[in-house]
């Protein structure tokens, strides 16, 4: 538009300016209307922003003023009972810790194994197979997740490590299960990452005589670093923010344990439980949950912002 | 490996073997990686084929139904009130008014207890049943059909530990012959009795003679206690011994009911409080491995056979014998003899039966209406209805469906639902049904009246029930109504705003030259890319603060007079749409932008080139090349919406809905919400119907992603 806009002084003549000055006058409310309603659009984005941050920000200063819950005392207990008055955030962030620690355990190394399976070996039509299958599994609900942790997952652990020493809700069933939820997302993040990096690499490692294990992880793997640690950050967010497979299969009481065998709650799945039933305004289980919720939300933010900035600032150009 | 990076070690570059060694270990590292990279591939798959099979494996297997009522005994009680109430019938506890009533009149009949015709011979005649006589031969031998053997039973331990009931045993089998005929059945023969004294003296064992000697002198075990239960036809029997062995000396406890004879055996047998059953029919194998299973082996003792007689007066010349199905009409719907038999007097019959509260109508109703439930009529299984459905549920029914339009397996459905109530008392997933078929079949066994039926969870029945607290009658309709009218909302608010702002990012922030709405439209982009990432949990906090609680009184509907007067709060259908809206928007917006983008800039170009206006060239050029990238992204956030459960869970779905959600101020349950609460339950039926359910949901968004490759697939290259 700029172009047009230089260039057309040049060739003006008396009726032209005529014509343009009335065109600059006319005003087209119609356009201005329809820009601003769009504007409005882009803006409701904003708005929810704002929207979170106020009411998480509101409600938990009430949950820290009126609660009689100081602030050293819920980031530094270990005991979240709120009929006695407890509010130890450790005690649901451990379990979410446990849950995110033992998910990435299994989607991490897995999910990187597959990313480089499909983008360094895999033929097309395998590919073309296997992509489709991951985006299923990517695109099932979370709560059906949660169904087989606890009707599957469980029963096996407590086979194998025998029934007394796996509890009926514990955290190892309900990590492994959101490993296995967000491997989808580690994969095929990883894989566009991989894929990304030029083609020229890789022959100009086989030329030197590279085997395809060498150009796949001493060449393409560095040169996709920044993308697949945007991955693993990603995946780690998600993981935390993971709610109904925890809700379902982790156990439904805080609990400060380091036994991945134990029941233990985590953030969002004491949250879901609270909320569950008729939830009185201005409790103070009402407020905890929104101070739950304000930690839960710095968390997954930070790991966000950290994930785009490894992306833009660590990327390797090629170009 | 080293070697090929310095520049050094270029000369000691392997040769000869070390060459092919080198060569072989690096081949077989690429191998071993190339393999274990697979593997991690294959697991992946694995875990989805683990996800899918453990579904199926819950919605589909065999079942233990138990019914609440026996619906046997629904019929019997149906054809004995057919009996008695229709017309000309004559019912009396009294036998001498059925004898009165009968004697003289050629064309009356009735039935009653084979001893008392005996006393009446002179006045009566009895007739033969399918072309047997009664007599206590054809009786004992079970030829005659209205005959029935009688037993008691006990168990050696029993008799052995408890020398009261030994002894009793023994005195019971010594004395029967003597009292049966007062009590009105047919004696044994000397065979039967002699089997059963023998059976006795076996389980006596050594005891036998010590046992006898207290059958002498009863009081000498008067410190041990007599519990009996069982056959009600038995009782008076038992109860007439049991008087005389009181009478004879004994002084210890003597508790004497009348259960019927299941019941009494599952007293014997499950629960061991009693040390002798009555019983009118031979114990079953399930009762005597129930009995074995707690080591009492029983031990069987004939004591008597119940007949009845079929009685005319001697005027009668025409009846001589009866089949069961004369019999049957005779009894119940025929008027004139006639009408049963053609070569019988156009004459009306008159019935003279024993009351509802003998054993006698039961048994003779028994013997001679062999019917299923599933061969009455129509209007024969709305009398079992009426008979036990309150008028409320009837009425509610006849309005569903008028009773009487319905179909005769429709009317048995509602018969087995509501009267029989069947319910699942044990459920089995699909790999044990098929794996562990026999001892799937030995625990049903044991289960009273317990019957195995293959089961699919998922059925056309299931989709458009309400929710229901018993697994078996639970159905997803109000959840699936909630679905369609969450995200229906859901999408009318979310599209048109995620692409407008996914238009105003792509064809109206690039162009802006005012440095502060440049810097507010660069914010804008980095805070949806933000928002994609914000765990979905915070929304659902986020919609009950604003939209469950700060808006209320328009979420609620009371704004607008139109609020549910059940709940009138906040928790409404648009709260839940609002909160996803919000949830999704980034996910439009993404993808729109995406598809605008791909637009290419020379339709633009064209477009403005002709003179049209910005929004024109947006409006008639740019969105019409970008709808199957927009709908495609569209169509991908529904699903995600659809499968949304924890931000439903916070702003408060309803757990429990019977009624179907009537517009957007209504409470609501969603299908995610309900497979959370039937995964949460203990028992195993809510798990069965938690995988239908899934599969419901899986199938729902297999269809919608599908569309979405088909749109992609299909318009995708168009304009390259």
């Amino acid at each position: 538009m700029a172009v047009g806009a230089s260039s057309r002084p040049e060739v003006t003549s008396q009726t032209d300016v005529d014509i343009k000055t009335q065109l600059r006058k006319h005003p087209r409310v119609g356009e201005t209307l329809i820009e601003t309603f769009l504007f409005v659009c882009g803006a409701v984005s904003i708005l929810t922003t704002i929207g979170i941050v106020f009411v998480l920000a509101k409600e938990s200063l009430l949950f820290f003023t009126s609660g009689g819950v100081s602030l050293t005392e819920f980031f530094t207990g270990t005991v979240w009972q709120p009929a006695i008055g407890k509010f130890g955030i450790w005690a649901l962030m451990n379990a979410t810790f446990m849950v995110t620690t033992i998910a990435m355990v299994v989607a991490l190394p897995l999910g990187l194994a597959v990313a480089i399976y499909l983008s360094e070996y895999a033929s097309l039509r395998v590919r073309s197979i296997l992509k489709p299958v991951l985006e299923v599994l990517a695109g099932i609900p979370t709560v059906v997740y949660g169904y087989f942790a606890l009707t599957l997952m469980t029963p096996v652990l407590r086979e194998i490590f025998g029934d007394d020493v796996v509890q009926i809700y514990n955290t190892a069933a309900a990590g492994i299960v959101v490993g296995i939820l967000i491997l989808p997302l580690v994969s095929s993040m990883a894989e566009d990452a991989l894929s990304a990096v030029p083609d020229s690499l890789r022959q100009a490692a086989f030329g030197l005589g590279a085997t395809k294990l060498e150009t796949a992880t001493r060449i393409v793997l560095p040169a996709a670093t920044s993308g697949i640690a945007a991955a693993f950050i990603v995946a780690i967010s998600r993981a935390i923010g993971e709610t109904m497979i925890v809700a379902i299969a982790a156990g439904a009481g805080p609990n400060f344990t380091f036994n991945p065998f134990n029941a233990a709650e985590t953030m969002t799945g004491h949250i879901v439980r609270i909320s569950g039933g008729d939830l009185s305004y201005d409790s103070i289980d009402y407020n905890s949950i929104f101070a739950i919720g304000l930690v839960l939300f710095c968390i997954t933010l930070v790991l966000n912002i950290i994930s785009r900035y490894v992306v833009a600032h660590f990327r390797e150009e090629y170009e | 490996m080293s070697q090929e990076t310095q520049p050094s070690d270029i000369g000691q570059y392997p040769e000869g073997d070390n060459l092919k060694h080198f060569i072989e270990n690096r081949k077989r590292g690429g191998l071993v990686w190339r393999v274990s990279f697979q593997i991690a591939t294959i697991l992946a798959i694995l875990a989805l084929i683990a996800l899918l099979y453990n579904i199926i494996n819950g919605a589909f297997g065999y079942v233990a139904i138990q019914n609440k009522v026996d619906p046997n005994s629904l019929v019997l009680a149906m054809e004995e009130n057919q009996m008695l109430s229709s017309s000309g019938t004559v019912s009396s506890e009294d036998d001498n008014e059925l004898v009165d009533g009968i004697e003289g009149n050629p064309n009356a009949i009735g039935f009653f207890g084979y001893a008392y015709y005996n006393d009446n011979r002179d006045k009566l005649k009895a007739i033969s049943v399918d072309g047997q006589a009664p007599s206590r031969e054809t009786a004992e031998s079970g030829d005659y059909p209205l005959a029935r053997p009688l037993f008691i039973y006990s168990a050696a331990d029993v008799m052995r530990e408890n020398p009261a009931i030994g002894a009793f045993v023994d005195y019971y089998l010594t004395n029967v012959n003597s009292v049966i005929e007062e009590v009105g059945y047919f004696p044994i023969s000397d065979d039967l009795l002699n089997e059963a004294t023998t059976a006795w003296s076996a389980a006596a064992g050594e005891q036998a003679d010590a046992l006898q000697a207290y059958t002498a002198n009863p009081a000498e075990v008067s410190d041990h206690d007599i519990s009996i239960s069982g056959s009600s036809t038995v009782y008076p029997l038992t109860r007439q011994l049991a008087i005389q062995f009181r009478r004879a000396g004994f002084q210890g406890g003597l508790d004497l009911q009348q259960t019927g004879t299941t019941a009494g055996f599952r007293a014997f047998c499950e629960d061991m409080t009693t040390g002798i059953s009555n019983a009118s029919r031979p114990i079953n194998r399930a009762e005597i491995e129930a009995c074995e299973s707690n080591k009492r082996t029983p031990v069987e003792f004939r004591v008597g056979t119940d007949a009845l007689a079929v009685v005319v007066s001697s005027e009668n010349t025409f009846l001589e014998n009866v089949t069961k199905d004369e019999l049957r009409q005779i009894f119940t719907s025929a008027e004139t003899w006639s009408e049963v038999n053609p070569d019988w007097p156009n004459e009306p019959i008159e019935r003279f039966i024993p009351g509802a509260d003998s054993g006698t109508l039961d048994f003779f109703a028994e013997t001679v209406f062999d019917r299923q439930l599933e061969a009455l009529t129509e209007p024969e299984l709305i009398e079992i209805l009426k008979a036990n459905l309150s008028t409320g549920l009837l009425r509610r029914f006849d309005a569903e469906a008028p009773l009487v339009e319905r179909s005769q397996p429709e009317l048995v459905d509602l018969v087995l639902e509501r009267v029989v109530e069947q319910q699942v008392v044990q459920s089995w997933e699909l790999t044990e049904s098929i794996f562990d078929r026999a001892e799937i079949e030995e625990t049903v066994a044991a289960i009273p009246q317990g019957e195995l039926q293959w089961r699919s969870w998922l059925t056309p029945a299931f989709l458009v029930t309400p929710q229901s607290s018993t697994p078996e009658l639970a159905g997803i309709r109000t959840a699936l109504f909630g679905t369609l009218w969450v995200i229906a909302i859901t999408i009318l608010v979310a599209l048109p705003v995620g692409v407008g702002a996914a238009i105003y990012l792509e064809e109206y922030a690039i162009m802006v030259a005012n440095p502060t709405l440049r810097r507010i439209n660069a914010i804008i982009q980095t805070n949806i890319n933000n928002l994609a990432g914000v765990p979905s949990i915070i929304y659902g906090i986020l919609g009950l603060a604003i939209f469950v609680r700060a808006i209320e009184p328009i979420t609620s509907g009371m704004l607008f007079g139109v609020s549910d007067p059940t709940t009138a709060n906040g928790r409404t259908i648009i709260s839940a749409s609002l909160t996803l809206a919000l949830l999704i928007l980034p996910l439009i917006i993404i993808n729109a932008q995406e598809a605008i983008r791909a637009v290419p800039n020379s339709l633009r170009q064209a477009g403005m080139g002709l003179g049209a206006t910005r929004w024109q060239t947006i409006w008639s050029h740019v969105l019409p090349s970008a709808i199957p990238g927009i709908l495609t992204g569209n169509i991908l956030a529904m699903s995600r919406a659809i499968g949304e459960t924890a931000p439903l869970v916070v702003i408060g779905a309803s757990t429990f809905i019977t009624v179907d959600p009537t517009g957007p101020f209504s409470k609501f349950t969603v299908l995610p919400i309900q497979i959370y609460q039937w995964t949460s339950r203990p028992q195993a039926e809510f798990r069965n119907i938690a995988a239908a359910a899934i599969i419901v949901l899986l199938i729902l968004l297999l269809t919608l992603n599908a569309s979405a490759v088909l749109l992609r697939n299909r318009y995708s290259r168009r304009l390259s």
